[in-house]
């Protein structure tokens, strides 16, 4: 039976849900493989009782996104978790540290009560349920997404790249970052992006997350050896990376 | 009484849901809800460094993020008192022209167009029309090229930094696609036919339309604020003194009025105000297509945006010739960090997009500020909905709600923006 996919949004721009209809090439194909049940960005009706493979994208932000979750959860076999709001909270994930009625009164004034409602400390996908596959970047990448689609219809393991991109980085022939005097999260930061944003003169914001296989703690070392302030790598982390354990 | 409603409202950017409440027969109240939730920009940016105002604040929308990115870069600029070069200042106008490509073409052709075939979606149309959905993924593939060549990618461009950009385009990348700029235009045009074929309602919008305007240009980097009926024009610094946001209880995104009355911003209210400085290309296709400066009825919203498709396409040819041509640099020009504050605006895809910026002597970010086109719009929306709904409410309940759902659709809102 060909797999029914739900496309779902938390908390999010959008934008990964744009890197997908920005397959050109590949979106017809891609359909003929799936059966697409909802995506609300695209199309008309409502989230079907029944589904095979669910893509979230966005953070948990509210307490009805925890409830969304946990029918997701108990209705599909497959559930990818797409994007850097998905995966570690994101840029939404800066609200986490400070106090949150305080951060709804600077946007609402007095009004914040009756508005942004039932909101909780934002999350990623996998701190309330299971992910299978997860797509990572800021935005997403469309041939990584179509490669992890593929990988889950397949029934393959998730294989996100373990290793921080420095290597990747080599290859493009980049001047590194810490040779010119800035903090570049690539030392830290899952490969698999080709180090998109170095090669184009811009250090890395660490938007796919850390890799498992980084030494956080030599490259601390090595942004005070590069003469750089060590709270600066703390707060480029904190971008992206706020909730992440291993910070 | 009754209620109808309309969950989740598909093909927009976002999570809005309309209400409409009858009783015997008649259409007693109409609302949009913006369910989408708030992600708190504007405190997210307090006690952050001013460079990174353009990467968070361009995390408000994926889908105009270029627009963001470059208007948040504007407000940094006027706070520091940064001027920038010639080049730079085009370069940004490519990266804006590319989101109109990309934006125009995906809401025309995947969002609005099939309301008006009668299609939920636009996947059926690639078996019936699979040359109209080929042109719609050739325009907006062509939007996606040209941020991904100025930007770096097609959402959240990596390039645009504050003072310049960080890497420029070669030479022969923009000749390849200056060509394919013009033959867009053709594609362009048959979107404005397409568009024009399409029977819209007669309607006419109350609201007050406002847009950036230049003396010699089709504005959507620079210029004043000017208001169509109260024929006024304003420094976009001043905007909070003739915008007023105000917080509503059904809502997550505020609401805007301008002189009292609702505003209605982006494609229509644009081609209204700089009719004269469209191209000759596109004031022909839109004379052609009917359209005439003043219009006032929201449904033409469409129409205007694929005009703006001929425009941008043209004019963006004519960006990379002249880019080509011209000497001069985009590399970002030094500057020294200072406290300040500043505002920046920019005609996004769907309206005036308004970012502003307090920051301390550490460069350290005090207050932000962002105005969104579709937060703009909200209230005119909601009284465009209560001027329209008594006008079909003889027809069948389904035939009602897809009537109001066109309407919404004509402003292509963007609730992650409204809310952000």
């Amino acid at each position: 039976m060909t797999p029914r996919v739900a496309v779902i949004g938390l908390a999010s721009d959008f934008g990964c849900q744009v890197q997908m209809t920005n397959m050109e090439d590949h979106l017809l194909d891609v359909l003929g493989a799936i059966e697409l049940s909802y995506w609300q960005l695209a199309s008309s009706g409502h989230l079907p009782a029944e589904y095979d493979v669910a893509v979230i994208e966005g953070a948990v932000t509210t307490s009805e996104h925890v409830d969304t979750l946990a029918r997701v959860r108990s209705t599909a076999s497959t559930v990818i978790a797409v994007g850097a709001c998905a995966l570690t909270g994101g840029i939404p994930a800066i609200a986490t540290d400070g106090d949150l009625e305080a951060m709804a009164a600077t946007v609402y004034g007095e009004d914040a009560g009756v508005v942004a409602g039932g909101r909780t400390a934002p999350k990623p996908v996998h701190a309330v349920i299971d992910v299978d596959y997860r797509v990572p970047g800021c935005p997403i990448r469309p041939e990584e997404f179509v490669s992890v689609l593929q990988r889950a219809l397949a029934g393959l393991s998730d294989r996100p790249p373990r290793e921080p991109m420095c290597a990747a980085c080599k290859i493009e022939q980049n001047v590194c970052f810490y040779e010119r005097g800035s903090v570049c999260l690539g030392v830290v930061t899952r490969s698999g992006c080709g180090a998109r944003c170095i090669t184009l003169g811009r250090p890395c914001t660490g938007c796919r997350g850390i890799a498992e296989d980084a030494n956080m703690a030599a490259a601390r070392d090595l942004v005070v050896k590069a003469g750089l302030d060590a709270s600066a790598f703390s707060d480029a982390l904190s971008l992206y990376n706020t909730l992440s354990e291993v910070r | 009484m009754s209620t109808l409603s309309v969950e989740h409202v598909a093909r927009i950017e976002g999570h809005g849901t309309i209400t409409v409440e009858v009783a015997d027969g008649a259409v007693k109240g109409i609302r949009m809800d913006v369910i989408e939730p708030a992600r708190l920009f504007e405190s997210m940016v307090v006690g952050r460094r001013f460079d990174e105002a353009p990467l968070i604040t361009s995390r408000i929308c994926g889908i105009c993020s270029p627009n963001h990115a470059v208007t948040s870069i504007k407000s940094v600029e006027a706070a520091l008192g940064i001027e920038v070069s010639e080049r730079t200042k085009m370069l940004r106008q490519l990266l804006v022209y590319g989101s109109y490509l990309q934006n125009h073409a995906t809401h025309l052709y995947l969002f609005a167009a099939p309301d008006y075939v009668g299609q939920p979606s636009v996947f059926p149309l690639a078996e019936t029309h699979p040359d109209v959905v080929q042109r719609a993924l050739r325009l907006k593939k062509l939007g996606n090229e040209l941020t991904t060549l100025v930007g770096g990618r097609p959402v959240h461009p990596i390039t645009a930094v504050i003072g310049g950009f960080s890497a420029e385009p070669d030479a022969r990348e923009l000749e390849a696609i200056a060509v394919r700029l013009h033959e867009a235009a053709v594609d362009a045009a048959h979107t404005v036919e397409l568009f024009s074929e399409f029977s819209t309602p007669a309607f006419e919008t109350d609201g007050e339309m406002l847009a950036l305007v230049a003396e010699n240009d089709y504005a959507i980097y620079d210029g004043e604020v000017c208001a169509l009926d109260a024929r006024w024009c304003r420094p976009v610094a001043d905007y909070r003194d003739f915008l007023t946001e105000t917080v509503v209880p059904h809502s997550n995104a505020k609401h805007s009025t301008v002189g009292g009355r609702p505003v209605l911003v982006g494609a229509l209210a644009r081609v209204n105000l700089s009719w004269e400085r469209l191209l000759p290309a596109a004031r022909v296709v839109a004379s052609k297509a009917g359209l005439r400066a003043v219009s006032r009825n929201t449904f033409l919203n469409n129409l205007c945006q694929a005009v703006e498709l001929v425009d941008a396409a043209e004019r963006c040819a004519l960006l990379c010739e002249e880019l080509i041509a011209g000497a001069g640099t985009s590399k970002p020009v030094d500057f020294a960090v200072r406290a300040g504050s500043g505002t920046g605006a920019t005609e996004a895809p769907r309206g005036t997009l308004y970012h502003s910026i307090a920051v301390d002597s550490d460069g350290i970010i005090v207050s932000g500020d962002v105005v969104t086109p579709t937060a703009q719009n909200l209230a005119n929306l909601e009284a465009d909905m209560r001027k329209f709904a008594p006008t079909i409410a003889s027809l069948p309940e389904a035939d009602f709600l897809l009537g109001i759902e066109k309407l919404v659709r004509a402003y292509d809102p963007c609730l992650s923006c409204a809310v952000h």
